[in-house]
């Protein structure tokens, strides 16, 4: 018996030895592709600098201060940028915070539980339509109500004085302004909405039990407790407008100026560089919009490091341990209370005269904290109408104008049209997007091959090695690859294109480049989902599969990756969604074309830079094809974002911890 | 004496899942009434009922009748009742946001309380009652979540006490405790006993004969036996309590 056993292990060990190998190759190769990522970010930082670096040592800190933007003459200054963003992102938030919080507290605290869920798919829907068709939107439909209705009053009111002076334009700094926080809006509501549901019921419990309204308990505790959290979402809220792009190029009205009023046109960092980026050839021109690039990416970087500290404090369960935390927040009316003098101790004294007034003075105020409490929900309910708006109204204006367009089945296969408007006698062909359609799909396609692989392998050792280690290779990539999704996506193309142009001018504007700007995009998302989803996985399915004997590599593999499977390809399907709604990385590398492809290394056609070329074309077939590119899109990203919520909750796997 | 509270055939609901069945109880005043059974007997659902917590759960309901002093519980502003009878969970509950002094205030605040010797008074009189004053009086600005599990729950007792509720409800206030935390609050029960009444749900039997004047035994959501606590653990009329008490079964 003794014998037989000790003769299979003799036969095994070959195998037992090929298997410690393959384990640590696995882990080798795991760990080498999330280096990949520091190696990425690395690298990012120094293509960006680097771009940067003749118009840094040229123009020194003047750079900061100037006021004219000339490429005749070679002067160049940042300063309106730098105010229109901050300007534009500043308001947006003060537009969108509290409507935001809101619809999260309507969502966490005061809606019927039956519709809790399916409402707030509904409102983070908002957060999956692409920019260019937010822009589109907001073209079509806000500059015309803006520049009829909205402005024309506020001067009326203000005595077109002051901020709302100057002539109603529409394609202005409040106009920007709204569809920034109209952008940004969900992305607060989720984070705040989850931050919300995070604290535990018995708290809210609790504070019911000491007699307060619903209202009042989720004011006095489920806000306070949240806090850090909503202040999270808040400032990746902001992180997202400083650096939109697309949407905002296409209502500011582009003239660089610092602006008098917010009726006047400006422009913002990200919109200047996406609205100069391709017209500007090698030289001091292209290396002052790259710096313009770094000041924005300092000022990004610094809001989603923020955010990032403040919603990691949230700990593992999401839930708030001000105990555990360096970032806590204190109010500064807490601080200031530390100054009150001593408390003395007291002889106790009976209760009950006391109970007997306090008692019958709270029960007189009852029927005002009711009306506060119900004025709270009737404005909570407000603040979602106001929410869904938006979307609402993309929704109907997209299928209005291209409706038409999407439902012939030319519009798939043919080129876009020649230009022109129908006439008397005169009809225009509507052509199509199917150039457009094949080269999305190609750049999809190269941006997955890029980081479909190393975010898979990357999240594989995040959550399978880099837990338990708790390597600093684990946590920084981990923390850098959050970061990386909050960089803004011009950012993206533009550190693709000056990449290229180190080795190749020529193929800076490439189907190559921009395929791969959009893996570099999806790169962060591909491997936080796949961390997460791993890590959702429990531990007892890893040790069940080790004691049968697995291999490590095997039990990643097959075991857990098999049995988290669904959410990690729900992620990666996330990921190219949002890939293919962004137009900023693409008109950076992209190139752009009408034509059906020819090849990686040539400029390709793609939907979101055609909807962005066509917008305002003053050609009603070209701005109808552009609807139906628009509408196609859309109708794409909400059936994938829709997906992924259904898919992820069958699995009780979900991408965002629920 | 009155009861201070009446459940009249009181039933209580978790969606279609019935946990209570005609519950009939008189909770007398100024003393401490123990309700014992065992796990998903219902018995922490019938306190919940006692001060309408029940129906903050989701698809939750019940029927039957409270009374408080005479008026029925579901007449009234279910705030009103809420701080006449005031609940202490099995958790501790400290409000993490707030500290030590902010827990306490917290409850007169909604109260209407809001002058500063006023609010100091309650405080420090709601810690001296909780036993806790002489153990936080040097930091009360510290965070709630700072004490040991012992303190943070005599910190919620504070806090419950702050607002002077005439019934104290308290849901196995010890059961996440040690022998000694445990300890010093049962000794804490039994000097409120004098001006609140109290209803505490316990598992520990011990507990409940040590600390309660009354005892209800609660079996499969029906009230099998409810009597001076005495009488129950030592002369029970029915079988089942008997069985229960001597801890045959349970």
């Amino acid at each position: 018996m003794n014998a037989a056993r000790g003769s299979t292990e003799a036969k095994n060990a070959p195998r037992v030895r090929l298997l410690r190998g393959l384990d640590r190759i696995f882990h080798a190769a795991t760990a080498a592709f999330a280096a990949g990522i520091l190696l990425l970010v690395g690298t990012f930082l120094a293509v960006l600098l680097s771009g940067a670096w003749p118009a840094i040592v040229r123009y020194g800190f003047g750079f900061l201060t100037g006021d004219v933007w000339d490429g005749v003459h070679n002067i160049y200054g940042a300063l309106p940028a730098i105010v229109g963003t901050l300007l534009t992102s500043g308001l947006a938030l003060l537009l969108a915070v509290p409507i935001a919080l809101g619809v999260a507290i309507f969502l966490s605290d005061i809606a019927p539980p039956r519709l809790r869920e399916p409402l707030s798919y509904v409102v983070d829907l908002t957060a999956a339509i692409p920019s260019v068709v937010l822009g589109f939107w907001a073209f079509i439909v806000v500059v015309p109500w803006m520049r009829g209705t909205v402005e024309p009053a506020l001067a009326s009111v203000t005595g077109g004085v002051g901020p709302f002076s100057g002539p109603a334009l529409g394609l202005d700094i409040l106009t920007a302004t709204i569809v920034l926080a109209v952008m940004i809006l969900p992305t607060i509501a989720a984070v705040s909405r989850e931050a919300l549901r995070a604290v535990p019921r018995i708290q809210r419990e609790s504070a019911l039990s000491l007699g307060a309204t619903r209202w009042e308990a989720t004011r006095m505790v489920a806000l306070g407790q949240a806090r850090s959290g909503i202040v999270g979402g808040i400032i990746l809220g902001l992180g997202r407008a400083l650096g939109e792009t697309i949407a905002v190029t296409m209502v500011i009205g582009n003239i660089f100026q610092i602006p008098t009023s917010l009726l006047s046109p400006g422009q913002t960092l990200a919109s200047q560089i996406g609205n100069n980026f391709g017209e500007v050839g090698p030289g001091i021109g292209l290396d002052a919009l790259v710096e313009l690039g770094v000041i924005l990416f300092a000022i990004t970087l610094a809001v989603n490091v923020i955010a990032r500290l403040l919603i990691w404090r949230m700990g593992e369960n999401g839930r708030s341990d001000p105990s555990r935390s360096r970032w806590r927040l204190r109010s500064p009316w807490a601080l200031a209370r530390r100054s009150r003098r001593p408390l003395g101790a007291r002889s106790s004294t009976a209760p009950e005269p006391w109970r007997e007034r306090v008692h019958a003075a709270a029960a007189a105020r009852i029927v005002r904290r009711r009306t506060v409490q119900w004025v709270m929900v009737g404005l909570t309910v407000a603040c979602v109408v106001v929410a869904l708006l938006p979307l609402t109204s993309v929704i109907i204006t997209a299928v209005e104008h291209g409706g038409g367009a999407v439902s012939t089945a030319s519009f798939y296969t043919s080129e876009p049209p020649l230009e022109c408007n129908p006439g008397p006698g005169r009809t225009c062909s509507l052509g199509g997007i199917g150039p457009a359609i094949e080269g999305t799909l190609i750049l999809l396609g190269v941006a997955a091959l890029f980081a479909v692989p190393v975010g898979l392998f990357a999240g594989i050792y995040l959550s399978e090695y880099g837990r338990r280690s708790r390597h600093p290779l684990a946590r920084s990539a981990s923390f850098l690859a959050d970061v990386m999704t909050g960089v803004p996506t011009i950012l993206v193309g533009v550190f693709v294109f000056v990449l290229f142009l180190q080795f190749d001018h020529n193929s800076a504007t490439s189907a190559l480049s921009g395929g791969l700007a959009l893996g570099v995009l999806m790169l962060p998302i591909v491997t936080r989902a796949t961390e997460e989803s791993l890590k959702s996985v429990p531990n007892g399915v890893r040790e069940a599969a080790l004691a049968l004997g697995f291999p490590r590599h095997r039990v990643s593999l097959r075991v857990v990756l098999g049995s988290a499977r669904r959410a990690v390809v729900t992620g990666i399907l996330l990921a190219l969604s949002r890939a293919a709604g962004d137009t900023a990385a693409l008109i950076a590398t992209a190139g752009g074309s009408n034509f059906w492809f020819q090849g990686l290394d040539r400029p390709t056609a793609a939907i979101t830079p055609f909807i962005f070329n066509n917008f305002s074309s003053s050609y009603s077939n070209l701005q109808e094809d552009a609807w139906g590119a628009a509408l196609v899109l859309l109708l794409l990203m909400l059936v994938i974002s829709l997906g992924a919520r259904l898919a992820t909750r069958s699995t009780g796997a979900g991408l965002d911890g629920e | 004496m009155a009861p201070k509270m009446e459940v009249k055939s009181l039933d209580a609901w978790y969606g279609s899942r019935q946990v209570l069945y005609e519950v009939s109880l008189d909770i007398p005043e100024g003393a401490v009434t123990a309700i014992i059974g065992p796990s998903g007997c219902g018995k922490s659902t019938f306190l919940r009922c006692l001060n309408r917590l029940h129906e903050e759960t989701p698809r939750s309901r019940s029927s039957g009748a409270i009374l408080l002093d005479g008026e029925d519980l579901y007449k009234k502003d279910v705030v009103t009742v809420r701080f006449r009878v005031g609940m202490v969970f099995q958790k501790a509950t400290p409000f993490p946001n707030m500290s030590i002094y902010e827990n306490v205030a917290a409850g007169l605040r909604l109260l209407g309380v809001h002058r500063r010797d006023e609010l100091d008074e309650g405080v420090v009189d709601a810690l001296q009652r909780a036993g806790l004053w002489e153990e936080v009086q040097e930091n009360v600005d510290a965070p709630g979540t700072s004490l040991s599990g012992g303190q943070q729950q005599r910190l919620c007792i504070a806090r419950a006490l702050a607002v002077r509720p005439e019934v104290l409800l308290m849901d196995e206030p010890c059961s996440a405790l040690d022998p000694i935390a445990t300890n010093r609050i049962e000794g804490l029960i039994a000097t409120l006993r004098s001006e609140y009444t109290v209803v505490i749900v316990t598992h520990n039997l011990a507990q409940a004969r040590r600390v309660s004047d009354h005892t209800a035994f609660f079996y499969l959501g029906k009230l099998v036996e409810f009597d001076e606590t005495a009488k129950v653990f030592e002369n029970a009329r029915e079988k089942l309590t008997e069985n229960y008490v001597s801890g045959r079964f349970g």
